[in-house]
């Protein structure tokens, strides 16, 4: 069975582009703003989520500190195109297993999230 | 000279007793104080008494033959130097009447003709009279004299009170001036220097000496104040505050806040004029660090956020060019090559804004434009959004076309992202004075009193999708345009958007 993933960022081709770059290994769930992520995260089971920062209604930090809360493990991936130090996106390292910048380079993003939740 | 008589002195003589009398009396009056004398009742019986008293000589001298009646004169003339010719006329009508009767006691036929009668009667009077006359003169004359001296001591005292009271006065307004921490140099009107405080000189960088009395002609680098001054000199009204640049007598340029008023002088005339000068070196420092501050903090939003608008389409056009490159799926090129170009009109759009936003021109172009057919072509096919459009006045203006398009596609998809369920637009067309009004409302969320305030502020945005840069672009073309923007709206039941711009002729 296929590992689980959540995709959440509010553009839409991003969303679509990471389903297309991650469909073929993995079972892919996405979701537009991080309202959704957060009860999506908090009901069902994920291996691992990938989330955008700046997003409608709930943040995308304020939504990672709130699966934190719930759950210490389940790596989570940002993929921003704010730089980690930059303005006041200043990430908490330990709550994310990577910190990715947009543009992605695919073939990247598939090796980080193999090594962290294999196939 | 009572006691004298042909029998020689006899102290047991009645003269004698009269002439004691007399004396003791005299020694008594010597003694009152001399302000008992001024009223004229006691001057009068003083002077009745004597007259009375010679009398009483000239009888008890027995006979006329004495020349005792000679004191009658230096008593009259006495009591008119004393008194006036109101005093004197009855001592003298007392003594004639008294030596008439002694005359006519004395020689009991005598006639009215005789000499005694006839000359020395009336020489009473005459002596009477002409000394009154002078003595009243003289008194006159002394009264004259004592009041010119009087006004004359008056007047000096009144001048040096005066005096005082200018001195006081000017060092008074000295110190006021003095105290005044704006610069203030008053100027004739051909440019003397008449008064400088401290504060002028401190930021003329010289000391009041230096400029007191100097021509503002002939100080360089003062030409702008002087030339401000002119003016007001000229028009003979105060002017506004104004900004200008002078230089110091260090030759530094200091950035001076200037207002001039005139001053006129007590016919009414402008006699000069006096400014006051407020140093802004500091202020001027201090206002330029705080634009490069915000000017940095600004920059740094604009590049965060042309990072973070371009990045987004960016990852999409990198990120499917990759994955194109993978697949042969015919279908999944298409749908990629979609993304990309999407992707790339994108970053054209935020291009777009970012130039709309940034341009300096002032002037637009002047396409003539009909509102109303320009709004329907916007808001077709916008879904499932009931669109109302209203207002049948002349809806022509003059005005950039593309800049309008931007204007109310901006407002309009403003309205649609703020709208949820049933979402319903009214367009209005309106005419108000010179302006044609475009009237948008929705029945949107609306928004809150705080996001209202930060509405035009470029880079805020509540959207996901929004660049922040929408409203900002809609106030700057509206503002290009010579209009203006009226926005009202209440949380949870929709926004109004006023858009004014200059009407075109009907």
């Amino acid at each position: 069975m296929k590992k689980r993933l959540l995709v959440c960022d509010d553009e839409e081709p991003i969303r679509l582009l990471l389903t297309e770059s991650l469909q073929d290994i993995y079972d892919i769930v996405e979701a537009s703003n991080g309202k959704d992520a957060l009860s999506l995260a908090l009901r069902e089971h994920f291996d691992l989520i990938i989330m955008d920062i700046k997003m409608p209604q709930v943040h995308g930090l304020e939504a990672i500190e709130r699966i934190r809360e719930k759950d210490k493990r389940i790596p989570i991936v940002i993929i921003s195109a704010y730089r980690p130090m930059e303005d006041d996106i200043i990430v908490k390292t330990s709550n994310v297993a990577a910190f990715i910048t947009k543009p992605i380079d695919i073939s990247a993003l598939r090796a980080k999230i193999f090594e962290l939740i294999g196939e | 000279m009572m006691t004298y008589s042909k029998r020689g002195l006899n102290i047991a003589s009645p003269g004698y007793l009269v002439a004691l009398l007399y004396f003791i009396s005299n020694i008594i009056f010597y003694f009152i104080p001399e302000t008992k004398f001024s009223r004229p009742v006691v001057t009068f019986a003083i002077f009745l008494t004597d007259v009375i008293a010679i009398s009483l000589a000239i009888y008890l001298a027995q006979g006329m033959q004495t020349d005792f009646y000679l004191i009658y004169f230096l008593i009259i003339f006495i009591a008119s130097v004393g008194q006036d010719l109101r005093g004197s006329i009855p001592i003298a009508i007392v003594a004639s009447i008294l030596y008439g009767w002694l005359l006519l006691r004395a020689n009991p036929g005598i006639s009215i003709l005789d000499s005694a009668i006839l000359i020395r009667i009336p020489f009473i009077f005459i002596v009477s009279i002409i000394s009154s006359y002078w003595s009243t003169e003289i008194r006159r004359e002394l009264t004259e004299k004592k009041e010119l001296e009087n006004f004359a001591h008056r007047l000096e005292q009144e001048i040096a009170r005066m005096t005082a009271e200018e001195i006081d006065l000017k060092s008074y307004h000295d110190t006021v001036i003095n105290s005044v921490a704006s610069g203030v140099i008053a100027v004739s009107s051909d440019g003397v220097i008449t008064t400088i405080n401290p504060e002028a000189a401190r930021v003329l960088g010289t000391s009041r000496s230096a400029l007191m009395g100097k021509n503002i002609k002939d100080i360089d680098g003062l030409e702008p104040m002087w030339q401000k001054m002119q003016e007001v000199i000229a028009s003979s009204t105060p002017s506004d505050r104004v900004q200008v640049a002078i230089k110091n007598a260090h030759n530094e340029t200091i950035p001076v806040g200037l207002s001039v008023s005139p001053m006129s002088s007590l016919n009414h005339s402008i006699s000069g004029c006096v400014g006051i000068l407020r140093d802004l070196s500091d202020i001027k420092a201090l206002e330029e660090r705080l634009r490069h501050a915000e000017r940095l903090s600004y920059l740094g939003k604009m590049a965060s956020w042309v990072a973070h608008e371009i990045r987004n389409p960016l990852t999409a056009i990198d990120g499917f060019s990759q994955l194109l490159a993978k697949t042969r799926e015919p279908d999944k090129i298409k749908a990629f090559s979609v993304e990309i170009h999407r992707g790339t009109k994108r970053i054209n759009h935020i291009i777009d804004d970012i130039l709309t936003f940034a341009r300096t021109k002032t002037h637009i172009k002047a396409d003539d434009i009909d509102l109303r057919q320009l709004m329907t072509q916007i808001t077709e096919n916008m879904g499932n959004v009931r669109i109302f459009i209203s207002g049948d006045v002349n809806t022509r203006i003059k005005g950039e076309e593309e800049s309008l398009k931007s204007l109310f596609n901006n407002l309009i998809s403003n309205s649609i992202d703020a709208m949820d369920k049933d979402p319903k637009l009214t367009i209005k067309f309106c005419r108000k004075d010179q302006w044609l009004v475009t009237e948008m409302a929705d029945n949107g969320r609306g928004m809150s009193a705080e996001n209202i305030k930060k509405l035009f502020t470029p880079f805020f945005t509540t959207k996901s999708r929004g660049t922040g840069l929408g409203l900002a672009i809609v106030k700057k073309i509206v503002d290009d345009h010579g209009g203006k923007l009226e926005i009202e709206s209440e949380e949870g039941k929709g926004t109004t958007c006023r858009v004014y711009l200059p009407a075109g002729d009907k």
